[in-house]
């Protein structure tokens, strides 16, 4: 008997441990997967419910609901990976042995770094729930002034995000009627608003139309609290009445700890074939990586079909010859009903077709979360 | 005649997203002062945006190779 040991019950843990437990012979491979939390949420929702009054438990749902039940749960935290023993310890001491180990940690939201940088409350941001509740209120009662959105670090979840925030952000405060006394600015890393350059043209654009300023080359680095200043790597302050961040993300402790990242603690993985640099039979997957694509559920969905193909191939005896390509597809809103559509791999840039914001686009972002939780998350596409 | 030892390399030949200079800027905040960071990448626009960013952000553009079919950028890390 085989074990395979998947650490993390996120959207790419559960993913793959459900398109595994299908796929396999469940009398010769034992399929363990270790989450201390109970329920999956579908975090490409904050967005939407930072402006809307949605109940959280729409986008909620139990482990136990969408966890095939061919896999053994264990309830913890993994503390300790011993990639030589092929041994995982969790937070009671227990060792589990793995013959194959599949990493799903995800990113880290750096809640010291974010409780330093929130210590007064005109500071928020919208990727956790209690941030998104907050922001929501002090949304409400912005009266006007000068809203600065940035992300903290790079990478982070779903590139698209702090221009989507922006647009949305746009529309809400015309809604209320409150927009010709208030300045969006929009600080972003690069030169240009997005990271690919014909995108970032469309997004610029619309930025213009919709009198959102847009400060290039702006690297955070601190907030002045005091001051309510935002201060960038490259020297420059921005003062604001409210600051919206995009919270600092960084690897998981279990892979800093075990010594299986980066300096941050992103896991060093085969762009192509999703295994561990160092350790043949450690895969990984997910936003705890260190590839070169975006952290994306789209991106942990195409890269899981391929790390299934080659564990079961190793596990049948071949060598894993599957590739990943780089196949990404995400949105960027552009307003509440419309979207662009991005669809690119490593061999090619985002194809035309999507560059321009449309309904149709839109009602795909919309659908998406049928199909996350329908068919994604169980493994099923 | 190379006279730095690369702490940090990433390869971001490929990389359209987040792309080549999110890369290097993840790179610089994962380096210490004094370290040389060796960035891969097959992306045209990256020939203006590094030297861009490189002197705006007051670090050292070392070295420029060209390579077969990519660039290798030898950045040091000045602050």
């Amino acid at each position: 008997m085989k074990n395979i040991v998947i650490i993390g019950g996120g959207f790419s843990g559960l993913a793959t441990a459900n398109h595994l437990a299908r796929k396999i012979n469940r009398k010769k491979v034992k399929i363990t997967l270790i989450e201390p939390k109970e329920e999956n949420i579908y975090e490409p929702e904050y967005l939407f419910w930072v402006f809307q009054d949605k109940p959280i438990s729409n986008l909620l749902k139990p482990i136990s609901k969408l966890l095939s039940k061919e896999v053994n749960w264990i309830k913890n935290i993994a503390t300790k990976i011993d990639p030589e023993k092929n041994i995982v310890t969790i937070e009671n001491g227990k060792n589990i042995l793995y013959d194959f180990l599949i990493l799903a940690t995800g990113a880290r939201m750096a809640q010291e770094k974010l409780d330093a940088y929130c210590q007064t409350d005109n500071v928020c941001e919208f990727y956790t729930k209690d941030g998104v509740e907050h922001l929501k209120e002090k949304l409400m009662e912005f009266d006007g002034g000068t809203i600065v959105i940035t992300p903290t670090t790079v990478p982070y979840k779903c590139p698209p995000t702090p221009i989507e925030f922006a647009f949305l952000l746009d529309k809400y405060l015309r809604k209320r009627g409150i927009r010709h006394k208030s300045t969006i600015r929009f600080l972003y890393p690069l030169s240009r608003a997005f990271t690919m350059a014909e995108p970032a043209k469309k997004v610029e654009k619309l930025f213009a139309k919709r009198n959102i300023k847009f400060t290039p080359f702006f690297n955070f680095e601190t907030i002045d609290n005091e001051n309510n200043k935002v201060l960038s790597l490259e020297g420059e302050e921005i003062g604001y009445e409210s600051l919206i961040i995009i919270p600092p993300h960084e690897g998981q402790d279990v892979i800093k700890d075990s010594g299986l990242g980066d300096r941050e603690g992103w896991i060093t993985t085969d762009r192509y074939t999703m295994k561990h640099n160092e350790h043949d039979n450690i895969y990984a997957i997910g936003d705890g990586t260190n590839l070169p694509v975006s952290k994306s559920g789209t991106v942990s969905h195409f890269s899981s079909n391929i790390l299934v193909k080659n564990l079961i191939s190793e596990l049948k005896g071949k060598p894993p010859k599957a590739k990943y390509k780089g196949l990404t597809i995400c949105f960027i809103l552009t307003s509440f009903k419309k979207s662009m559509l991005l669809h690119f791999s490593y061999n090619y840039p985002p194809k035309k077709y999507g560059l321009n914001s449309t309904l149709l686009f839109g009602l795909f972002k919309k659908a998406f979360k049928f199909a996350y939780f329908k068919f994604l998350i169980k493994g099923r596409l | 005649m190379t006279d730095y030892e690369i702490a940090i390399e990433v390869d971001a030949r490929g990389a359209f997203c987040p792309g080549p200079m999110m890369e290097l800027i993840k790179a610089i905040r994962q380096a210490e002062v004094g370290e040389f960071i060796a960035l891969l990448s097959s992306d045209e626009g990256t020939r203006v945006d590094v030297p861009a960013w490189v002197d705006k952000a007051k670090h050292e553009l070392t070295a420029l190779i060209n390579e077969d079919g990519f660039d290798r950028y030898i950045v040091k890390k000045l602050h």
